[in-house]
């Protein structure tokens, strides 16, 4: 199953694109993905509900968080409500060392995403705070790189051991599924999502030269 | 083909690519038409002075490109909206390319809307953002 992680929508401040329209295009221009993740930015969306529309279009409509922290932006995946009363999602200087130990501690699963861009990315605050403890997975594939940011981003995951994801970083409707995610198995929920991730048994995709 | 109603729009349709002039001298007009007189806008060693990599193309300029590209496509069409973000500068006498592509379509009301996105010759993303149009219905 194919699975771009990282998408924004209207929910987003930056997102401009609205989740039908998503999966309109996925459908008319035959995106090879099974699904998508929407990680709304310093929030999890707990209202929309996407699951006639996923059922509609047969595709998989997951829903995630992307956060900020010291070392820069991070995917939050399994998110739940007993999560998001351990801190505060809209704040903008989080501790990544306590967004961590709280999603592990809540079955979810933290992942640095763009880590080769500036100011935003991890790679660019190893320098200032060290490499950090805890780290297992970050963003290998972004759609949105621009120059050598993914290059430095792999460089780093090889360096450091880590896993690699991919997904578009979406915010309109035509780069959805530009870089994704393989799991050997269907992944039908968010807790799903977080167990798969956990498991480790995934391999980053590169779309962007295909669609 | 340029788009004269509603009924000739399809989901999905790209727009024809549109390469802005981004020269020195065609910023410089507008920046004079625009009485923006700052450097930064008309002098790339002044703009580097401050920091920034060049002398910039104007956000409204940018803007002002994807509404030509629009109206190239669609002559009678209504530019309700044109909303961007911009991700990373966009450099005088570098060259863009600015794409388009519809994506939501309401033949009733013949309200568009459409992705844009200007990139530089490495294919880099530096301004993205949607448009909605009134297209005539009839």
């Amino acid at each position: 199953m194919i699975l771009d992680l990282h998408s924004h929508s209207i929910k987003s401040d930056d997102g401009r694109a609205k989740v039908p329209n998503y999966c309109q295009w996925i459908r008319a221009r035959e995106i090879p993905i099974d699904g998508f993740v929407l990680t709304e930015h310093r929030q999890f969306d707990f209202e929309s509900d996407y699951s006639a529309l996923a059922k509609e279009f047969g595709l998989t409509i997951l829903k995630a968080s992307e956060v900020e922290t010291e070392y820069g932006h991070v995917l939050v995946f399994g998110v739940t409500e007993a999560l998001t009363q351990t801190f505060d999602f809209t704040d903008i200087h989080l501790p990544l060392a306590q967004v961590i130990e709280a999603a592990e501690r809540h079955g979810a699963v933290p992942v640095p995403c763009h880590p080769g861009r500036k100011r935003v990315g991890m790679s660019a605050h190893l320098e200032e705070y060290g490499v950090p403890q805890g780290v297992r997975i970050v963003e290998i594939y972004n759609g949105g790189s621009r120059g050598d940011e993914d290059a430095i981003a792999q460089n780093m995951a090889a360096e450091q051991d880590y896993l690699g994801i991919g997904g578009s970083d979406a915010h309109i409707v035509s780069q959805i599924g530009k870089c994704a995610t393989r799991f050997p198995e269907k992944i039908t929920s968010a807790a799903e999502l977080a167990e798969a991730l956990r498991g480790g048994d995934f391999e980053a995709l590169n779309f962007r030269e295909q669609i | 083909m340029t788009i004269a109603t509603i009924k000739d729009v399809e989901f999905g349709e790209e727009l024809p690519v549109f390469d802005p002039d981004t020269s020195l001298e065609n910023v410089k007009k507008f920046a004079t038409a625009a009485h923006w007189f700052g450097p930064r806008f008309t002098d790339h060693e002044a703009a580097r002075k401050e920091g920034l990599p060049g002398a910039l193309v104007p956000g409204i300029m940018s803007q002002g490109f994807l509404a030509a590209m629009i109206h190239r496509w669609a002559p009678q069409a209504n530019v309700q909206n044109v909303d961007t973000v911009f991700r990373a500068p966009v450099v005088v006498d570098e060259k863009y390319h600015i794409t388009g592509v519809v994506t939501d379509i309401d033949e009733a009301s013949g309200r568009v809307e459409i992705d844009l996105t200007v990139t530089n010759d490495a294919g880099e993303t530096r301004v993205f953002g949607t448009a909605q149009v009134q297209i005539p219905t009839g």
